[in-house]
């Protein structure tokens, strides 16, 4: 099944829902290998950028994503951070075999650094481990 | 001395001093991705009758060249286009906004562009447009 990136009603005023949309859809068109992970994707991701009061859900199902303005239904995780955590998260490096977070990376280590500090907060994510580890891989530019 | 926004003799300005900037020479120096588009959107209350480009062509952390055009048929061959209103484009000028955060909050909407390549230059991408802040500008609306 082919992927496809919606934006919900509403969603389009968002600008940072209209940015998520377009990385997923150019991400994908990319790198291919993108797409078999998208597919395995079940859930809900809540990404809320708190320093300037952005909050965008994305709605995985199975290769269908849907991107919408604020919070829709209860997340499976939900990232907290300020605008340039959540820019600096697509840049984590992605080790190249399985395509998880490179420990060795720089910019993976400033995020880790950045969550034992608070600055980044991630609720969820040990009870939804491979929707997290499989969504940093799709929405890596790395 | 100062120059009007937007202009022929802003526009030359602008490239000026993105070749005097040490931090897009440094984070820009691997782009080869093309010229970036800056567009304000036309405002007849400012005189505006159409929308103004200034065409920036970036290659390896120097501007080559910068050109001002009118209407938007001027930049569709332009890789990478933003666009924003007058008041948004002044706020950019005057360093009240950071760039990056403005297209989160859709206050600067790239039109056409690869996204994924603008993060991965995100560094740059600021540099570059928050270059215009050492131009002298004068508005047309004070």
């Amino acid at each position: 099944m082919e992927p496809s990136i919606h934006l919900a009603p509403r969603a389009e005023e968002n600008g940072y829902a209209v940015m998520v949309a377009q990385l997923l859809r150019q991400g994908l068109d990319e790198r291919t290998a993108k797409k078999s992970t998208l597919a395995k994707m079940h859930g809900r991701v809540t990404l809320v950028v708190t320093d300037l009061g952005l909050t965008v859900t994305m709605v995985f199902d199975g290769g269908r994503v849907v991107v919408h303005d604020g919070f829709a239904g209860i997340p499976d995780v939900t990232v907290r951070a300020p605008s340039e955590w959540h820019t600096k998260m697509s840049l984590v490096e992605l080790e190249p075999r399985l395509g998880l977070p490179d420990p060795r990376g720089a910019v993976t280590k400033e995020v880790l650094e950045a969550s034992k500090r608070g600055e980044i907060q991630m609720h969820g994510m040990w009870t939804s481990l491979p929707l997290v580890l499989r969504m940093t891989k799709i929405l890596s530019v790395a | 001395m100062s120059h009007s926004f937007p202009s022929e003799p802003w526009t030359a300005a602008f490239a000026d001093a993105v070749n005097a900037n040490e931090v897009y020479r440094k984070h820009g120096a691997p782009w080869t991705y093309g010229a970036v588009a800056m567009v304000c959107s036309a405002d007849p209350s400012l005189g505006l009758e159409e929308d103004v480009g200034m065409i920036l062509d970036v290659d390896r952390g120097a501007c080559r060249g910068a050109k001002l055009v009118k209407g938007m048929d001027a930049v569709m061959d332009t890789p990478f286009v933003i666009v924003a209103p007058y008041a948004r484009w002044k706020q950019v000028i005057r360093g009240e906004i950071d760039p990056i955060k403005a297209m989160m909050e859709g206050k600067l909407k790239m039109t056409k562009g690869h996204l994924p390549t603008m993060l991965r230059f995100v560094e740059s991408s600021r540099a570059l447009v928050t270059s215009a802040t050492a131009v002298p500008t004068t508005f047309l609306d004070e």
